[in-house]
């Protein structure tokens, strides 16, 4: 196991919580809170050791394209950098789904 | 015109409560949020779930409270853990709270499980009883529903605690069984099971064949809806006709009529048991196992402390694998159980002293005749004599329902506890898995012989090397680090389930000061019993679970907090 950290600017706030996916083969759990910092902070725990690289990339193309400021906690268990990404963009849409019901 | 299924078993764990529930009805408790994953992943380098891969939810169930409990098999094979364990037990302890206040809340616990997480060990085992302990309180009240979608099934102590359940569904491509495929053939060799023929498996312990052999009381297709209506079925019902775990005679019956000399297939099997509850089985005036004389008799540290405790003139040896005699202790009367080997034994399996299938059900049978003869009189104090090597690892067992054998012995135990017996667990020698659940983790106070060959654990080692894919070497390295993953007693008492380790007793041959000693402290333990709660929340309360057991606190903690 190897645990990562990133940090990025950000600005909107994310609009609620979210929890997406499941620490199982080849997938990933992602639980996404919105941040009163202007950052986003990201804490990747994944049972691949060696592959920070590949996570640094994989995460700063999806929060530059995304703006949110929230602290996201990520459990892998061995995703593919395609599976992160979905499930990135899933935990964002759940997120403003949430927002929809809760209003 | 082809209509398509909506798949219950594509879904994960959490969707499937969803699924289960009312519409707009769920509502997680203790969830991803609440920061309860399992403490004991991560410092041994396993990434863990933020619910730890059960989901307990609120909710409706056609209208009524509900309670739906869903294990994720993705996440560790639905490994239960101590986090994990303890949302089970927990979750189902407070749909018992509400009964007793009246309120009717519908328990439905969705099965997808290897069984213990073998990285916590003995935490999983003893959440598993706790479990089990549950749903025997709750059943009085309210069917508990068990659900077995696949693809995991439900395996290990999970799957006694699935055989405790009022009523079982279950789909074609779930699998119930006590040991899984890849433990038996580890146990006890390729010849007698081979975890790669697909077809075997789901032959034995499949579905359909679990259906027709009497194990469950639905068979479903893979159907979101189908899976709801068989749930409302259930609740529907008036009554509910008493489990499986306590039809003793029955199986009793049809076991000792089961010749085996010849193996017996799946399809022979389903055939025997129409026939048996038809009426039209070969009824057997044998008992189960063919008798023995005292030089057959192996040494066994069970017989010797049996022996030594219960010394009646009446020991009823009808079952030569289990000793039962009704003995003075102090100034009452007390009943003692003890499994031992039988090398004669007709199921080969089991000849060390294993708990198969005639060990579970006439351990429940020797339990419920006391309950049933102290019905309005003073309850006797049940002792179960613990030395069990581990449950039987076969084909023959699993085929038969073993995890139904054990579930018939922790169902006994607990009706017997919660009736008002003091039922204590002496462990002797070892305490393994499955048998241990089956035999002592039932009482209301374990008693332990502080000693180098007690042990108590889940697997042993081997196995559960193969089974988490690392050397024995890796598998000792974390036993270091989590005391619920060590075999011995003393890091077992640090858990806070023992009620007490008695030091200083010869435990292999007993002088008279040495057996005076332990009589004394299983009189102390059965007035313990007597005083205390009927079910197991000392084991959470003592100084040690404090500590050894946060977790498991915590988490009971949380869901009370949130489950109004």
């Amino acid at each position: 196991m190897e645990t990562l950290f990133f940090e990025y600017p950000a600005t909107k706030t994310l609009p609620r919580r979210a929890h997406v996916g499941v620490v199982g083969s080849g997938d990933l759990e992602i639980l996404m809170e919105p941040s009163a910092e202007a950052r986003t902070k990201v804490t990747v725990r994944t049972s691949v050791k060696g592959f920070g690289k590949t996570w640094a990339k994989v995460l700063e193309r999806f929060f530059t394209v995304h703006d949110v400021a929230a602290t996201v906690k990520i459990n892998d268990f061995g995703a593919t950098p395609g599976v992160v990404t979905m499930r990135l963009a899933q935990a964002l849409e759940v997120s403003q789904d949430n927002a929809i019901l809760k209003r | 015109m082809l209509f398509l299924k909506d798949s219950f078993v594509e879904l994960n764990a959490r969707n499937r409560a969803k699924a289960i529930l009312d519409q707009g009805t769920f509502r997680e408790i203790v969830g991803p949020f609440d920061g309860l994953e399992s403490p004991h992943l991560v410092p041994q380098g396993i990434v863990p779930q933020s619910d730890d891969g059960v989901i307990v939810a609120r909710g409706e169930i056609e209208g009524e409270p509900a309670v739906v409990i869903s294990i994720e098999g993705n996440f560790q094979g639905g490994g239960i853990g101590e986090v994990s364990g303890a949302k089970i037990a927990g979750a189902l302890e407070l749909a018992l709270r509400d009964q007793e206040n009246g309120i009717r809340t519908r328990p439905v616990i969705v099965f997808d499980t290897g069984g213990v997480r073998l990285q916590e060990a003995n935490y999983g085992l003893l959440a598993i009883a706790e479990i089990g302990a549950a749903i025997v309180a709750l059943r009085q009240y309210v069917p508990v529903v068990g659900v077995i979608p696949g693809k995991i099934g439900c395996f290990g102590g999970m799957s006694i605690a699935a055989g405790l359940c009022s009523s079982l569904i279950m789909t074609r491509e779930g699998r119930i069984g006590l040991n899984g495929p890849e433990v038996i053939e580890q146990e006890a060799g390729i010849e007698e099971f081979d975890s790669s023929d697909r077809r075997l498996i789901w032959n034995t312990i499949g579905g359909a064949q679990r259906f027709a052999a009497g194990f469950v009381d639905e068979l479903v297709d893979d159907d979101i809806s189908a899976i709801k209506e068989a749930i409302h079925r259930i609740f529907r019902k008036e009554t509910v006709g008493s489990p499986r775990s306590s039809q003793v005679d029955v199986y009793r019956s049809f076991f000792a009529s089961i010749d085996l000399s010849q193996p017996i297939t799946p399809n022979k099997f389903r055939e025997l048991w129409q026939q048996h509850i038809a009426g039209k089985g070969v009824h057997s005036p044998n008992s189960l196992q063919t008798g023995m004389n005292k030089d057959d008799e192996v040494e066994s540290r069970g017989r010797t402390w049996f022996y030594a405790l219960a010394h009646a003139l009446k020991i009823n040896k009808e079952v030569p694998s289990v000793l039962c005699a009704d003995a003075m202790l102090g100034k009452e009367e007390v009943r003692y159980i003890a499994v031992v080997p039988n090398r004669h034994h007709r199921f080969y399996r089991v000849r060390h002293g294993e708990v198969g299938i005639e060990e579970g059900w006439t351990i429940a049978k020797y339990v419920r005749e006391v309950i049933e003869a102290d019905q309005h009189g003073k309850k006797r104090a049940i002792v179960a004599i613990v030395d069990v090597p581990s449950q039987a690892y076969g084909y023959h067992e699993e085929l038969f329902g073993l995890h139904q054998a054990c579930a018939a012995a922790v169902d006994a135990y607990a009706t017997a506890r919660l009736a008002g017996h003091p039922v204590i667990a002496l462990i002797v020698g070892n305490a393994i898995s499955g048998a241990f659940l089956a035999h002592g983790l039932q009482a209301n106070c374990i008693l332990a012989l502080n000693d180098d060959h007690v042990n108590i654990h889940v697997m042993s080692k081997k196995s559960a090397a193969r089974i988490t894919r690392r050397t024995i070497e890796e598998l000792e390295e974390a036993t270091k680090k989590i005391p619920a993953m060590a075999y011995d007693v003393r890091s077992f008492a640090t858990l806070g389930a023992l009620h007490e380790l008695i030091d200083g007793v010869n435990a292999d041959i007993p002088q008279v000061q040495d057996i005076d000693k332990v009589c004394n402290r299983l009189i102390e333990a059965i007035q313990t019993a007597r005083s205390s709660p009927r079910d197991l929340r000392n084991r959470l309360a003592s100084k040690q679970a404090q500590k050894g057991r946060e977790a498991s606190i915590l988490v009971r903690k949380k869901l009370a907090e949130q489950w109004k």
